[in-house]
C-alpha cells in the first residue's frame, strides 16, 4: 500500500507527463501537417472527426501488403513517407475537432443553469483520454509507423465521434429546454 | 416543409445526372474528373447545360456538387489496389496515350483541382496521397514490362 502524499504525487506526475505527451504530439503533428499538401487547417475552422472508415483506411495494413508485393524499395519508401503524413495529419485534426468541441461546450455551459456533475466530468475525462491518445499516436506513428498502430487510432476515432455526437446532443437538449421556458 | 419541397428536384435531378451522364462513364475516378469539371474554377459553382435546362441552373448546380463529393468519398475509400485498377480503365479509356497521361498527372498534379470544396481534410489529404502513390506504382509496372515479357 502507498499513502495518499504519494499517491497524490505519482498522480500529479502522471497528469504532467500525460499533458506533455498531448502538448508536444500536438505541436509536433501542426509542424509535419504545415509540410504537408493540403492548407493547414486554423484552429477556428470548423473541422468534424473524420468518419471511421477513413480512419481504418489510413492505418490499413492491406495497402503496405500491396506496395510491398511489388518488392521495389522506392514504393516502400515513398508509401511509409506518404502515409505517415496523412496519419499525422490526421492526428492533428483529430486533436483540433476534439478541442474546438470542447471549447463549444464549455461556452455553453458557462450559460446553463443546470449542469449535471456526472455527465460533465465524463466529458472532460473523454477529452482528456483523445488528447492523451492523440499523443500518444503522434509518437506511435513516427516511431512505429501507422499500420502498426490501427486499433490505437481505430479507438481514438471511435472516441472523437462519440465525444462530437456527446456534444451534439447535449446542445439539443439546451435548446430544447430553452425553447420550452421561452414558451 | 420549405426544405424537404426544395429537396425533391433536387434528387430528381441528381437521378437524371446519374442516368444520363454518369452511369455511362467507365469508372468513378473518370466520373470525379468529369464532375470537377463541371466546376467553375472562380466562383466553385457548377454548371451542366442539359441538366440546367430540365431542372433550375441552381438545382442542377446542387445536384452536380452532391455528385462530385459522393464519387470523392467513394474513390477515397478504395483501397490503393483498387485505385491502381481505376487509374488502370481511366488510362485505358483516355484518347491520350497512358505514357503522356502518366507523365503530366505527376508533373502538373491535376487531380488536384479534383477535390470538391467541402471535404473531410484528412481525406482530401489521403485521396492526393494514395493518386500520387497509385501513378508511382502505375510508372513502376510500366517500366518493369520490358524487362519481364
Amino acid at each position: 500500500m502507498i499513502g495518499i502524499p504519494t499517491a497524490l504525487l505519482l498522480g500529479t506526475i502522471l497528469l504532467l507527463l500525460l499533458l506533455f505527451v498531448a502538448a508536444r504530439g500536438s505541436m509536433d503533428a501542426r509542424e509535419s501537417s504545415s509540410r504537408s499538401d493540403v492548407p493547414l487547417l486554423d484552429d477556428e475552422a470548423v473541422i468534424d472527426p473524420c468518419p471511421p472508415e477513413f480512419v481504418a483506411r489510413i492505418f490499413s495494413p492491406r495497402d503496405w501488403e500491396f506496395v510491398s508485393e511489388t518488392k521495389s524499395p522506392q514504393l516502400e519508401k515513398l508509401f511509409r513517407r506518404e502515409r505517415k503524413l496523412v496519419a499525422l495529419a490526421w492526428v492533428h485534426q483529430t486533436s483540433l475537432a476534439v478541442r474546438r468541441i470542447m471549447r463549444e461546450h464549455t461556452q455553453a455551459a458557462r450559460h446553463s443553469h443546470d449542469l449535471q456533475f456526472a455527465t460533465e466530468s465524463k466529458l472532460v475525462l473523454l477529452y482528456a483520454e483523445l488528447m492523451f491518445l492523440c499523443g500518444m499516436l503522434f509518437l506511435a506513428i513516427q516511431s512505429a509507423g501507422p499500420e502498426r498502430v490501427r486499433g490505437l487510432a481505430v479507438y481514438a476515432g471511435t472516441l472523437s465521434q462519440r465525444l462530437a455526437q456527446a456534444q451534439h446532443d447535449l446542445k439539443a437538449i439546451t435548446a430544447g429546454r430553452e425553447f420550452h421556458s421561452a414558451s | 416543409m420549405n426544405a424537404a419541397v426544395k429537396l425533391v428536384p433536387v434528387q430528381a435531378a441528381y437521378d437524371d445526372l446519374l442516368q444520363r451522364s454518369l452511369s455511362k462513364i467507365s469508372c468513378d475516378l473518370a466520373r470525379l474528373i468529369y464532375l470537377a469539371s463541371t466546376r467553375d474554377y472562380n466562383s466553385g459553382n457548377y454548371h451542366h447545360d442539359g441538366l440546367a435546362v430540365r431542372f433550375r441552373p441552381d438545382v442542377a448546380g446542387k445536384a452536380l456538387e452532391i455528385a462530385h463529393r459522393q464519387v470523392f468519398y467513394q474513390l477515397s475509400a478504395y483501397s490503393l489496389e483498387e485505385l491502381v485498377e481505376q487509374l488502370r480503365i481511366y488510362l485505358d479509356n483516355s484518347h491520350e496515350s497512358a505514357a503522356d497521361v502518366l507523365r503530366i498527372w505527376q508533373k502538373l498534379e491535376p487531380y488536384r483541382v479534383a477535390i470538391p470544396v467541402e471535404v473531410n481534410p484528412a481525406v482530401a489529404r489521403l485521396f492526393l496521397s494514395n493518386v500520387r502513390l497509385a501513378l508511382a506504382i502505375w510508372r513502376f509496372r510500366q517500366e518493369q514490362a520490358p524487362k519481364n515479357p
